[in-house]
Order: structure tokens, then sequence, then C-alpha cells
């Protein structure tokens, strides 16, 4: 379960609808966000359930590679997802990237991508460019500071899952 | 060469300005050591033994004289009047002032240079053949796409966090001079029986404590889709390279953990999502505009011999000596490329003065169509010498202390920073460099011996590329002394190999009677013309441990 924090959606602060289930309490009609495992368990009763879902991917496993959960296996859920919450156990790990432009670019998901953990203000303009759109971050953080980070290089060099074309490509629109 | 665009300027200007708010929010306090440095390694600042040390991108080893110009006056402004030329065709500046740095950054900003990508596990600057353009027998220049790549792999928001660092090298020509076989991904740039244009591509070599060569993934990515395969490499490497120990964390310990043929699917794979979205195919308008500033020079035509440079060689010995040494043939008739060697004897290898660094941009400016190279084997060339200008312009090299004549010879050693500089290092490299250069300073006998690289790395993190020396010396500690552990028959061209070890260490104070007895051994065994790594090749380890283990 991911400690306090204040969430900036679409580069506005707003008031989180989502929470944060375990792996056995049963779920209410709020908008919740379970993890992999209960998801592959439960896919046939959370189907039926008449509320928003959310999936979060752990980044960190428990084998020796401690490579975390695969974005793979969310395929055959995303049409009962809203939201991907997606876990940055450390900022130096940055598998989570990958993950969410596979998400927008191979797998059209256009619910929620959001960042939780150890996200770095270096770190949130090139998150929004491979299509994560939701930040959990620490409640010191200012709006305007996120803001600016967003906008500290107006331009980029690749296409990513965002609308920008890279320089490659924009200079011969 | 290539200039920047608005672009270009923009962005990295942007850049600077981000950094100067980051290192104002570290000096005031507002920043920890801790947050600031993942922030700093972005832009290629280290924290050395001693000091701050700043790492400034040449992309491919290309730099105009304005460009070395500026890294003098760097040297003499902010640092302490000299700069160190890297291994991966860089320059490194050991002790610039933290607070200092944006200004440095700014300054080098207005000569199109940065410190980007030069540090952080991002994909690091490129690196390619210093004869680039130059040399007889290339397919094309590899800096047409190294360019490309450079600017595709720039503040990539996807590969910016990596497992672990990325090195990705280009070659166009048989002969690799890139060492493309010890990088994360390696380029040959090849032609097919049609005619057209593409890359062979090599996965995940490197050095390290777990030296490894490249396998090769793709024998022809044709052009347009060079950008898609790189990336699926990328993603792959992503998601499934290892993040628990940083050893065990480069693409190479991925690729031969889950083995070459895996490896080569699961990259297919992604390359046939990524290519089938047609978004990192190039548009042709684009590949013409970058390769028209790598446009061949406006050659001269010239015999193929200068009456000049004869009678000069007749005169002057030395001269003579450096032009067999240093000099090679040129693609163009009438010209030839010069390669300026940083290794005097007693030196310490890949460093430059201000002066020597102002004297060589001038030599570029006036004789060399405003070129410069960095070699990855830390020296510089000057890619397009007229024959006939050959004599002026050693002359001005010689007054300069920059006209050793030992390219590819015993003292032409690589050697890391070492103790003297580094926080990692076991043992010091640079003084061992400049104890084996004094030991075999009589050029004659350099000669004699023939082409012989010796690479020294102070620590088992490999910066020296010792695995890859036809000698390799390796620094290591045993209960607080220095120690130097001797491996024969590496290589990095394209018949890459590794060494392999001679047996136990030795000290600070045998180590260069050691290494005299390989060469004497070699010597005497050698057949013919035989270069040490043939020999090394023909007769094995046997009869040099004997020598140098025996009683």
């Amino acid at each position: 379960m991911p400690n306090k924090y204040q969430l900036i959606r679409e580069g506005a602060l707003c008031q989180d609808e989502w929470i944060y289930s375990d792996e056995e309490t049963a779920l209410s009609e709020a908008p919740t966000i379970i993890s992999l495992s209960r998801l592959k368990a439960e896919a046939d009763v959370l189907r039926a359930r008449n509320a928003k879902l959310g999936v979060q991917l752990l980044a960190d496993g428990n084998g020796k590679t401690q490579l975390g959960e695969d974005v793979h296996e969310l395929e055959p859920y995303l049409d009962m997802l809203s939201l991907v919450s997606i876990a940055f156990p450390t900022y130096r790990n940055g598998r989570g990237f990958s993950a969410a432009r596979v998400l927008r670019e191979q797998f059209n998901f256009d619910g929620e991508i959001r960042a939780s953990g150890e996200v770095l203000h270096d770190q949130w303009a090139m998150m929004r460019r491979c299509g994560i759109n939701a930040f959990e971050l620490a409640p010191t953080v200012r709006l305007e500071t996120f803001t600016e980070a967003m906008s500290e290089l107006s331009d980029a060099y690749q296409p990513a899952a965002d609308d920008q074309r890279g320089a490659l490509w924009q200079r011969h629109k | 060469m290539y200039r920047y665009d608005e672009f270009d300027h923009q962005l990295v200007g942007e850049r600077v300005k981000q950094f100067r708010g980051q290192v104002e929010r570290r000096v005031s306090g507002e920043l920890s050591e801790d947050a600031f440095k993942p922030l700093r390694l972005m832009n290629g600042v280290y924290l050395q033994l001693h000091a701050y040390m700043l790492r400034v991108a040449i992309p491919y080893g290309t730099l105009s004289s304005k460009q070395l110009r500026m890294q003098a006056h760097i040297a003499r402004k902010y640092d302490r009047g000299y700069g160190h030329f890297t291994t991966r065709q860089n320059i490194q500046f050991n002790w610039p002032a933290l607070n200092k740095i944006p200004d440095l950054l700014e300054e080098l900003a207005t000569v199109e240079m940065h410190a980007i990508q030069t540090s952080g596990n991002c994909i690091r600057n490129v690196t390619s053949d210093q004869y680039a353009a130059a040399i007889d027998g290339e397919v094309e220049d590899p800096r047409i796409i190294s360019e490309i790549i450079r600017q595709w792999s720039t503040f990539h928001p996807e590969f910016t966090y990596l497992p672990r660092k990325f090195k990705i090298a280009v070659t166009g020509h048989d002969n690799d001079r890139a060492a493309i076989k010890l990088h994360d991904i390696g380029i040959v740039i090849k032609q097919n029986e049609l005619g057209d244009v593409g890359y062979e591509i090599h996965v995940g070599g490197g050095q390290g404590r777990t030296p490894l060569i490249a396998k090769k993934m793709a024998d022809f990515v044709p052009k347009a889709q060079l950008l898609a395969y790189l990336e699926a490499v990328m993603r792959v490497y992503n998601m499934l390279g290892r993040r628990d120990n940083s050893y065990k964390a480069r693409i190479k310990i991925m690729v031969h953990e889950t083995g070459e043929v895996e490896m080569r699917r699961l990259i297919e794979a992604e390359f046939a999502k990524i290519d089938a979205s047609q978004m990192l195919a190039v548009p042709p308008a684009e590949i013409d505009r970058i390769s028209a500033y790598f446009a061949s020079p406006e050659f001269e035509t010239l015999p193929a011999s200068s009456d000049v440079l004869e009678a000069a060689k007749t005169r002057d010995a030395d001269f003579a000596r450096w032009v067999r040494a240093n000099v090679v043939a040129h693609k163009q008739d009438g010209y030839a490329i010069v390669n300026i060697s940083l290794k005097p004897i007693g030196g310490v290898p890949g460093d430059a003065s201000d002066v020597q660094m102002e004297a060589v941009a001038d030599l570029a400016e006036r004789y060399s169509f405003d070129e410069i190279r960095v070699t990855h084997e830390q020296n510089l060339v000057l890619p397009h010498i007229r024959l006939h200008d050959l004599k002026t312009v050693y002359d001005a090299l010689h007054a300069h202390d920059l006209a050793t004549a030992n390219l590819g010879l015993i003292s032409d050693t690589i050697a890391c920073p070492g103790l003297d500089y580094c926080n990692l290092a076991n043992a010091r490299s640079i003084p061992l460099a400049q104890e084996i250069s004094e030991r075999f300073a009589d050029l004659d006998r350099q000669y004699d011996i023939g082409e012989l690289k010796i690479k020294i790395s102070g620590c088992i993190n490999a910066c020296g590329h010792h695995h890859v020396g036809h000698i390799g010396i390796l620094g290591v500690d045993k209960k607080g002394t220095e120690f130097y552990q001797i491996s024969l028959g590496g290589s990095a061209d394209e018949n890459a190999s590794i060494g392999k070890i001679t047996g136990r260490a030795f000290t600070e104070e045998t180590i260069v009677d050691a290494i005299e007895t390989v060469v004497t051994t070699y010597t005497d065994v050698r057949e013919g013309g035989e270069r040490f790594i043939d020999t090394y090749r023909r007769v094995g380890l046997d009869p040099f441990k004997e020598r140098l283990y025996a009683e």
C-alpha cells in the first residue's frame, strides 16, 4: 500500500477517488486498485462487478533478477481496467517506463497510467512522454514545481507515447 | 561536420539552464548530495577522489578547431591547464569547481557541445572510427548514422534509467578501429548484393569484471529500420535486464544468461511490433540533410606521391620515423591521415595541455579542413593532411611535444586514470604507463618490437581495456599493497578476443621487468615479421608463463 501522497493528474492537483485494496478485503463500489495476482485469480467475478477497477504492477519481484511483474500479463484483462498504477521501487529502476509505453502504444490502453513510488523531479516529464498521466507525489511537492519541471525541455528528439514527433521527423513535416 | 540547427541549440540551452537550477539548489543546501547525484550524473559530473570531474561529450570523436580551442579555454579557466582524452573519445576535466560548472556548460554550448550522455545509466555518447571519411574502403561515413543515433538517443524518455549504462559504437570499415564487439551494441555498416546500405548488429559485448565478445544478432537491418531495431534491443533489455546486482546488469550478462537464440527471438518479436508502427523510420530527406554535413571535403587533385615529402624524409630521420609510425594512407591521392600521439615518453596517456590543444586546433584549421578526431586509444588525428604539408605539420607538432612517433607501439599505452584520480581504483595506472614508456623509450627498439598494445586498468572495472590489450595489466589490491596481474592475447579489432591471465600478480617493483620478460620472450620466439598478437596466437600462453615464473 503506498504511503500518503498527493495526486497530480493531467497536470492538476486532484482528489484521488481510487483506493488500494489488499488481497482479501471484499471490494466496495468505490474505484479500487488491486494486485495483478488478485486480478488473475478473481477475473471472472471482477468482470461482473459494476465499478471501476485498477491494477498495480509491482516492479520488484522476489526472484533473483528482481524483474517484477510483466506488463504483457495485463493484456487479457485490459477491457476491465480503467487504471494501471506502475510502481517505481527506486528512481534508478526505469523498467516502468517501458511498461507504460507498451500499454499506450501496443495495447492502446487509454485509461489512467499513474506512477507510484520513488519518482524524481527529473523523471516526471519523461514519464509523461511514455504515457504516464498521473503521479502520486510527496505532499511537499508544489504544483508550480511540477508544472515547471514539465516544461524545462520544450521539445524532443524522438517520438514516444505522446504527440511530440521528434526532431528527426519534425524538420520535414 | 554536423552543425546544430535551432532545435539542437534550444534543447542544449534549456538543459544548461535546468542544470544551473539544480546546482544552485545543491549549493544552497536545498538538495542533499544523495538527491543531487542522479541529476549531476545526467550531466556528466562525477564525484572523484579529490574533486568533481566533468566529462564532455565529443560525439563520434569529431571536433572542429573552434571546439578544440574551447577545450583549451576550459582547461585554462576552469581546470589546471589540461584535459584528458578518454577511451570513449570524450574529454574530461579533473578539477572544475561545482558552482562554476553551469558557466562552463554555457560556454561549451556556444560551440555546440555539452556533457549530456557522458554518465548515468542511459545510452551514452556514440563512438566511431577515427578514420571516418579519410580511409579507403569504407562503405559509408559512419558518422551519418552515428549522428542519427545521437539525436534519437538524446534525453530518450524510456531509456534514461536503464539497468546500467549502454554504449553503442559504429564502424563503416572491415578493419574495426571502434572496438564494436566490445560494446553493448556494435554496428557494422554493410552493403548487400543489391547495393543497399544496411547494418550488421552485434549485441552484448563489454569488458568490466565479466569480459564478453558481442554476439551477432542481425546480418542486415535495412537503413530505414535501424532505429526501430535499436529501440527493440533497448526495450527488451530495459524490461528483462537484471537490476539486482550492478555487476550483472549490463546487457552482455543478459545475452549470456538468456542465450543468443532466445535473445534474438525476443529482439525480433519486439522489432516486428515497433517496425509495424513506422514511427521510427527516419524520413529520407532528413538522412540527406544530415549526410550533407558529412560531405567529402573539397580535396585537390594531387599526385599520389610528393617530392617535397620524400626530400624531407631523406633530410630528417626523425621525421621519416614519425611518418612511418604515425601517418596512415588516405583514400585521396596526395593526402594522408596524421595520428598525433598523446603518449610522449614518460607522459600521462591521453593528457593534453591548453597550449597543445590550441596548437592542434591551429593545424587542423590550416591544413586539415578544420577537423580533428579523438581516438579510443586516447590519441588525436588530423584526418586530411596534404603529403607536401606533412613536414610543416610535423615541425609544429614537434615544437609542442606532440610528435612522438609511437602509434600502435609498446609505449602507445591505454591507461585508466587509476588511483591518482579514481575512487574505485585499487592501484595506480598512470605511473606504471609512464615507467613502461620510459623502459622502452628507445624508438628503434620499439620499431623492432612492432605493433604491441599495452592496456592498463587500475581495477576490475576495466576502464583501461586491459582485457583486450595484447598485453593487459590489471591493478589489484592485496592487503593494502598494489599488485599487477598480466594477461596476454587480447584484441579489440575485428578479430576481437579476451586476454588470458598469465598467473600470479607482480609487485610494483617487478611488474616492469615482467613486461620486459614478455617482450623478450616474444622477440625470441617470433617468426619473420610476425606481430606480437600473431605470435601469441601461434604459440599460446605457455612459453610466456615459463619465462615469467621461472625459478
